[in-house]
């Protein structure tokens, strides 16, 4: 069977599969899988025979993984979803990130309260990681908006990068045995102090195989007008790591606004980063102009990317996990709204075009080419 | 005779088609969730989270009381009870 591209839309309202041949042409949509709950976190393993996972958050009855075999035409429940062991206290409240392993059947899971999991049989059980779950600052996490999530699981060797929600970045260096807080030059607007050792509110951070070492960072912006306590905290909202998280420095110059939720890299060049900026106020598009801002220098500089896009009265969020490229030779950029959009970037982002339009509110969008 | 539990259509749907009452014996309403978790655990798994707690969502009734305090959930049930797991109101 010849190669097709496959997304995975998690929404309010369960999970969609779109699915297009590589022209990307025209998308057929499949779904709801999980109907009526809410879809956090997916994941297309292409290791070995392709699978799709995907997390099922119930709001009354709890979680559940969900695996297929079959590209996304039907689903079926792992033995166990992701739970904290006995006398640990907490309970899963939702599941935000899903990841591949070290192993082909190894996958990782992080959770809200903030917490890591490991599984390796393909998601049938799972065990808690304790060097980031058990970690002496964890009882000193708050929730933000979205709760107390652990929403990005980066991996590069014994690198392990974590995104924490109010908990900062995390990095082990070790395979995921320990873990110590990494923030030096990520900042915090709603603390005293600017710059805490731990509690940041991370919104995504992105790395890229062909640049060991850098990462970019999505992180709570919108603090230049702050006259509080503290002060003004400008252009802390997006970062810039060279030596594995260690130390961060600002970007954000040259952005509309600082704040927003997803950054992804041109899986071709390492240099090549797009942000969604947001009014921080209200997490919608500035001037109710929706764009995206690419930077292909690294965070030197930005241009911004609207074509295709309304030119007025768009006030659409772009979530965390909402964003994320294909892997074609010149790869398209999509992004899902939480009015219902799935939005296609052809050209690495040049062209927009609106594959579908009232989906329920889209909380993750992956992709990949099967 | 023996106590009822009713299980909703939502969870014995989410809880993979369980039954629409188990029967189990007297006991307190935590000796009841017991036995529940005993013959059907995906189903209490969809009542109580891994730290034992009532999910947050989710409301108990023996008869038409709804189970709420510690003592509630001590309180010993007679013959002839019936347990009602209901979802708690709540939409969007």
């Amino acid at each position: 069977m010849s190669e097709r591209v496959l997304i995975c839309i998690g929404t309010k309202k369960g999970l969609f599969i779109a699915e297009s041949s590589k022209k990307r042409r025209r998308f057929s949509l499949r779904g709801p899988f999980g109907p009526g709950i809410d879809v956090y976190s997916a994941m297309i393993d292409t290791r070995g025979t392709p699978k799709i996972f995907a997390s099922s958050c119930h709001p009354f009855f709890g979680m559940k993984i969900f695996r297929s075999t079959d590209l996304g035409n039907s689903f079926k429940e792992t033995k166990s979803a992701p739970a904290f062991p006995e006398g640990d206290g907490r309970a899963v409240a939702n599941i935000w990130s899903l990841e591949p392993g070290k192993g082909k059947r190894e996958l990782w899971c992080g959770v809200e309260p903030a917490a890591l999991f490991r599984s390796t049989d393909n998601g049938n059980s799972w065990e808690m990681i304790p060097g980031i779950s058990k970690h002496e600052h964890c009882e000193h996490w708050q929730p933000g908006n979205g709760g107390l999530c652990m929403h990005t699981i980066l991996r590069d060797g014994d690198h392990i990068h974590l995104g924490i929600s109010t908990g900062g970045h995390y990095l082990s260096e070790d395979g995921g045995e320990t873990f110590s807080a990494a923030n030096t030059g990520v900042g915090a607007g709603f603390s005293p102090d600017p710059f805490p050792e731990f509690g940041q509110c991370v919104h995504k951070i992105a790395s890229h195989p062909d640049a060991p070492g850098r990462l970019y960072m999505q992180n709570h912006g919108g603090w230049g007008d702050w006259d509080g306590p503290g002060g003004r905290r400008p252009d802390i909202g997006v970062l810039r790591s060279d030596d594995h998280g260690h130390t961060w420095r600002s970007i954000a110059k040259g952005l509309p606004s600082d704040f927003g939720f997803p950054i992804c890299i041109h899986p071709d060049n390492p240099d090549v980063v797009y942000v969604v900026p947001l009014e921080a106020s209200t997490r919608t598009c500035p001037g109710g102009r929706p764009s995206v801002w690419r930077s292909e220098n690294g965070g030197d500089s930005w241009n911004r990317l609207s074509s295709g896009f309304p030119k007025k009265e768009s006030f659409f969020t772009v979530l965390r996990d909402s964003m994320q490229f294909d892997h074609l030779k010149s790869p398209a950029l999509y992004f899902g709204t939480t009015t219902g959009n799935l939005w296609i970037g052809r050209n690495g982002g040049e062209d927009w075009d609106c594959l579908f339009e009232s989906l329920p509110p889209i909380h993750c969008v992956k992709v990949a080419v099967v | 005779m023996s106590v009822r539990i009713h299980i909703p259509p939502t969870l014995r749907e989410w809880a993979g088609n369980a039954d629409k009452e188990v029967i189990v014996q007297p006991g307190s309403v935590q000796d009841a969730l017991i036995q529940l978790a005993d013959r059907h655990p995906a189903a209490y798994r969809g009542v109580c989270d891994e730290t034992g707690a009532v999910r947050r969502h989710v409301n108990l009734f023996v008869n038409d009381s709804l189970v709420r305090t510690p003592a509630d959930f001590e309180r010993t049930l007679s013959p002839g009870d019936e347990l009602f797991i209901m979802p708690a109101v709540s939409g969007g």
